[in-house]
C-alpha cells in the first residue's frame, strides 16, 4: 500500500500534505507516529470523568495534529467537537463525541493496515 | 571558529508531542531546540536561560499554564523585549489572536505547518531581533566608551590641572584642537596611518595629558621666569617620562586605548624626527604618530602664545620657525599638513572662543553609524557577525567588572548581571529589593538617599546621571562610580517607572589619584606644602577670618649656595630637610609651613599676643646652629595682616622686601616690614607663574 492510498483510506488529503512537508519520508514518519499518540485516550478518560475542560484541550490537540497531517475527516469532526466544548459541555458536543471516536478508529486502522504492508 | 559557532536556541512550547516533533524536524540541524509541554515549564526554562534563548515558539491552548499566561509573565519580566515569540497555535478565534499580538507576539504561524513558511518566519524573526540587539549594543558600546574616556580624563585633569596655572589649562585645550586639525589633514593625505573618526578623537582627547608629568617638577624650575640652567633643564626634561610612568600606574585602566595613546604622547612628545629629541632619542617613524602630531601642536601653541619671558609670535612667524627647523625637526609629511591647514590654524588662533567643545558631533557619529548598520542583508554570515558582536559585547561587559542592574518599580524587582550578583553576594533577581535587608545594607551611610536624589534629578529628556559615592561592601566602604539612566512611562505626564544603571569600583584608582593630588600639593624634597597649596590654604583662612591677625615670615638660608658648592648637593639637600624638620617642630600644627623653592621658606600663622617673641623663637631655633660644620644663618622678613590687610600676595611681597633689606644689612637677622625697604621684586620683575618647557629645548 502506498502512503497516498493510506490517505485515501483515512479520508485525508495527500496532495495538500505533500505540498507542505518536505518529503514522503517526513510525512510517513509522522503518520506512523500518530498511532503512538495518547491524546485520544486523554479525550476518552476526561470525557468519562466529565472533565470537559480537559476534554476541550484534548480535542483541540487532536484537531491540531490532523491539520498538520491533513487528516481531513478526523480534523473536521474534532474541530467541531472543540468548538462545541469551548464554553463547556453542550448537547452538540454529546452528539459529536461518538463521531470523533468513529473517525479516529477509521484513521487509526487505515494507518495500521499501511504499517503492516511496509 | 566556524564549526564551533553557537547555534541559535529555540524554545518550543506545545502540549502535543507530535506537533513539537514536526517543528523540530522542520527546523532541522540549523538550530538548537528545547521542548517543553506546557506554559509552566516554559516559564521555568526562561527563568533559567532567558539570556540564551533566541526565540520562543508558543502554543496557546495548553494544560497547567496556557500561552497567553506565558506571554503575561514574559511581559512582566520584560523578556518579551529581547526574546521574540512566534505563536504556533491551532487557535483560530480572532480575539485570542489579537490578544496575543497585543501582548507582543512577533509573528503567527497558523496550522497546518508548512515547512518552508516555518523556516522563513523563524529566520526573519531571529534576524530582526538580532538586528535590534546589535543596534542596542552598538549604542551601549559607544556610550560606554565615551563615558570611560570622558570620566577618566576628567578625573585625572581635574585633580592635576588645578595645581597648574591658567596658561597651561588653556594650552591643553589649544593643543587638543590643533592636534585634531592636523590629524584630520593627515588622514586625508596618507591613509596608511589608518586614521579615522574614532582614533582621531581618541588621540585628541589623550593630547590633553601630554604634560601631566610636570606635577613632579619643582615649582621653582617650572615657574622660573628666566632661562633655565643646564641642570634645571635636565630636571625639566624628566617630565615626559614621569608622565608616562604616572599613566603606567593607573592599574585599573591599563589596556584602555586612551591610556595607551596617552602613554605614547606623554613619553614621546619631545622626540624629534632627526632623533635629537628626548627622552629616548627615537628617530623618524619610530615615534608614534600620535606623539609626532601632539609635538607639533605643542610647539605651535607655545610659539603663538604670550609668555612672561617672551611675546607671542605671529601665526606666520610660528609656521616659518617650525618649517625652518628652529624648534627641532618634524616629519616632512606633517610639515605639509601644517602648511595646508595654516588657514584653519589661523582661524583657531583668532577665534577667542576656540575652547568650545563639540558634544553634538559624538551624537552625530552614533546616528551615522546606526544608519550604516540598518542595511543588513539576511545572510547567515551577517547573523554570524551579529552574534559575534553580541558575544564580544557581553564578554567585555563581563570583563569590565561592573555591577549592572535594572530596577522596575512595579513589580518591584531588581535584576543584576551575573558578575554583579556574585560580587555583592545577592541573587541575580531580587523581588521587593527595598524591603530586603541584604540590599538595604548596601544602601546604608547615605548612599540610598544619594541614589534617590540623583534619580529624581533626572527628566525624560535628560535621563542619565552619574556620581561617585561610597558603598558599604560587607563592612568595607569602597568608592564606586554610579551611572544611572531613569526609565519613564509614556504617559502624559511621564512617570518614573524604574532605572537601569551600573556601579564601577573606582576605589583603587581613586586612592591613586588622591595620592597624586597629595603629592602634587607637597614639596618633593621636604614634604612641606609647596607654594601653590600653601597660598590656597592661607587664602582660605583669610577669607574665613578676615579680621583676625595673621603673620607671614619669609626667609632663606644665608650662604646656602656656597654650602652647596663646598659640601656638595647631598649636603645641601640634607640641610634643606633639616631646616624643614626644625621648622615643623617650632611651629604649631595649625600653622602653614611651606618650602617656596630652593632655600626659601614661608611660615604663615595666626597670632593673638605679641608677635615679636614668636618670630624670635622661630628665627633663633635655627640661627647659629652648627649643621655638620656649617653654621646656619637665616635672613627673614615678616609682614602682617595688620599692615597689609587679608591679602596673601601683598603679604608675600612685603615680607620679600623686608627680607631683601635684611640681606642688604648683613644677613642673619629678621625684620618686620615697615614700608621703608627698597624692593627686590621690583628688581627681578613680577614673579608670576610661567611655564617654559614648551620652548626651552629649541634654544
Amino acid at each position: 500500500m502506498t502512503l497516498q492510498q493510506c490517505y485515501e483510506n483515512l479520508g485525508g488529503n495527500y496532495q495538500e500534505v505533500s505540498s507542505r512537508l518536505p518529503s514522503e519520508k517526513f510525512i510517513q514518519k509522522f503518520v506512523l507516529k500518530f498511532l503512538d499518540d495518547k491524546t485520544i485516550e486523554l479525550l476518552q478518560s476526561s470525557w468519562e470523568a466529565e472533565n470537559y475542560e480537559e476534554a476541550f484541550r484534548a480535542a483541540h490537540t487532536i484537531k491540531g495534529m490532523c491539520q498538520n497531517l491533513s487528516f481531513s475527516l478526523l480534523q473536521e469532526s474534532s474541530s467541531q467537537l472543540t468548538e462545541a466544548l469551548r464554553g463547556g459541555v453542550t448537547p452538540e458536543a454529546k452528539e459529536l463525541y461518538p463521531k470523533v471516536l468513529a473517525d479516529f478508529e477509521k484513521t487509526a486502522s487505515a494507518i495500521k493496515a499501511y504499517k503492516e504492508g511496509l | 571558529m566556524e564549526g564551533k559557532k553557537r547555534k541559535q536556541k529555540i524554545l518550543i512550547v506545545d502540549d502535543s508531542e507530535m506537533n513539537r516533533s514536526i517543528l523540530v524536524d522542520m527546523l532541522g540541524d540549523d538550530y538548537d531546540t528545547i521542548e517543553v509541554v506546557n506554559g509552566l515549564q516554559a516559564v521555568n526554562e526562561l527563568q533559567k536561560n532567558a539570556a540564551d534563548i533566541n526565540l520562543v515558539m508558543l502554543d496557546i491552548v495548553m494544560p497547567e499554564m496556557d500561552g497567553l499566561e506565558v506571554l503575561a509573565v514574559m511581559n512582566q519580566r520584560r523578556w518579551i523585549e529581547s526574546i521574540p515569540v512566534i505563536m504556533i497555535s491551532a487557535e483560530t478565534t480572532s480575539d485570542r489572536i489579537s490578544q496575543a499580538l497585543e501582548m507582543g507576539v512577533t509573528d503567527f504561524i497558523s496550522r497546518p505547518f508548512d515547512a518552508k513558511i516555518v523556516q522563513r518566519r523563524v529566520v526573519n524573526t531571529l534576524l530582526s531581533s538580532a538586528k535590534q540587539a546589535e543596534l542596542e549594543s552598538l549604542v551601549a558600546e559607544q556610550m560606554y566608551e565615551k563615558e570611560q574616556n570622558g570620566l577618566l580624563m576628567i578625573d585625572i585633569l581635574s585633580h592635576i590641572v588645578e595645581f597648574r596655572n591658567g596658561e597651561s589649562g588653556l594650552h591643553v585645550i589649544h593643543v587638543r584642537r590643533l592636534t585634531e586639525v592636523l590629524l584630520e589633514r593627515l588622514a586625508v593625505k596618507n591613509p596608511a596611518y589608518g586614521l579615522n573618526h574614532e582614533n582621531i578623537a581618541l588621540i585628541s582627547e589623550a593630547s590633553a595629558l601630554h604634560d601631566i608629568g610636570k606635577i613632579a617638577i619643582d615649582e621653582k624650575i617650572l615657574n622660573k621666569p628666566g632661562r633655565l640652567t643646564q641642570e634645571e633643564f635636565q630636571i625639566m626634561k624628566t617630565h615626559s617620562m614621569v608622565g608616562a610612568q604616572m599613566l603606567g600606574g593607573l592599574s585599573v585602566h591599563q589596556g584602555e586605548p586612551l591610556v595607551q595613546v596617552a602613554y605614547e604622547i606623554c613619553r614621546w612628545h619631545h622626540e624629534r624626527w632627526d632623533g635629537r629629541g628626548y627622552p629616548d632619542g627615537l628617530k623618524g617613524a619610530e615615534i608614534p604618530i600620535a606623539a609626532q602630531v601632539v609635538a607639533m601642536a605643542d610647539v605651535y601653541d607655545a610659539l603663538t602664545s604670550e609668555r612672561v619671558y617672551k611675546a607671542a609670535f605671529s601665526h606666520e612667524q610660528a609656521i616659518q620657525m617650525i618649517i625652518g627647523g628652529e624648534c627641532g625637526s618634524f616629519n616632512p609629511l606633517l610639515l605639509e599638513c601644517l602648511q595646508e591647514t595654516a588657514d584653519t590654524l589661523l582661524e583657531l588662533l583668532n577665534d577667542k572662543g576656540r575652547e568650545h567643545a563639540k558634544p553634538q558631533k559624538d551624537l552625530n557619529n552614533i546616528v551615522e553609524k546606526m544608519s550604516q548598520h540598518s542595511e543588513l542583508s539576511a545572510s547567515n554570515r551577517t547573523l554570524r557577525l551579529l552574534e559575534h558582536e553580541r558575544m564580544k559585547y557581553s564578554f567585555f561587559a563581563a570583563m569590565s567588572k561592573e555591577i549592572q542592574f535594572e530596577y522596575t518599580m512595579s513589580p518591584a524587582v531588581v535584576s543584576l548581571n551575573a558578575w554583579g550578583a556574585r560580587n555583592l553576594g545577592l541573587d541575580e533577581i531580587v523581588m521587593e529589593p527595598l524591603e530586603d535587608p541584604r540590599v538595604q545594607a548596601f544602601f546604608s551611610h547615605g548612599l540610598g538617599e544619594k541614589i534617590h536624589d540623583a534619580l529624581y534629578s533626572t527628566t525624560p529628556e535628560s535621563p542619565i546621571v552619574s556620581f561617585e559615592g561610597k558603598m558599604n561592601c560587607n563592612g568595607e566602604m569602597r568608592w564606586y562610580r554610579f551611572v544611572l539612566q531613569s526609565l519613564w512611562t509614556e504617559d502624559e505626564p511621564p512617570e518614573l517607572r524604574g532605572v537601569i544603571g551600573k556601579a564601577v569600583d573606582i576605589h583603587s584608582s581613586r586612592s591613586y589619584l588622591e595620592n597624586l593630588e597629595r603629592r602634587a600639593s607637597l614639596d618633593g624634597l621636604t614634604g612641606l606644602l609647596n607654594l601653590t597649596s600653601a597660598q590656597k590654604q592661607a587664602e582660605a583662612r583669610l577669607r574665613e577670618n578676615p579680621a583676625d591677625n595673621y603673620a607671614l615670615a619669609f626667609f632663606d638660608c644665608d650662604f646656602f649656595k656656597q654650602a652647596n658648592n663646598t659640601y656638595g648637593h647631598l649636603f645641601g639637600n640634607n640641610l634643606l630637610i633639616h631646616i624643614a624638620e626644625k621648622l615643623q617642630k617650632t611651629t604649631r600644627s595649625g600653622d602653614i609651613v611651606s618650602r617656596v623653592g630652593g632655600d626659601e621658606y614661608v611660615v604663615f600663622f595666626q597670632y593673638h599676643q605679641e608677635l615679636e617673641p614668636i618670630i624670635h623663637r622661630i628665627h633663633s631655633a635655627l640661627q647659629g646652629e652648627n649643621f655638620d660644620g656649617f653654621t646656619i644663618s637665616l635672613s627673614m622678613g615678616v609682614a602682617t595682616t595688620e599692615q597689609m590687610g587679608p591679602d596673601f600676595t601683598a603679604m608675600m611681597q612685603a615680607a620679600d622686601k623686608a627680607l631683601y633689606a635684611v640681606k642688604q644689612a648683613g644677613r642673619g637677622q629678621y625684620k618686620f616690614y615697615d614700608g621703608s625697604e627698597t624692593s627686590l621684586t621690583d628688581a627681578k620683575g613680577a614673579s608670576v607663574y610661567t611655564n617654559q618647557s614648551e620652548i626651552i629645548e629649541f634654544e
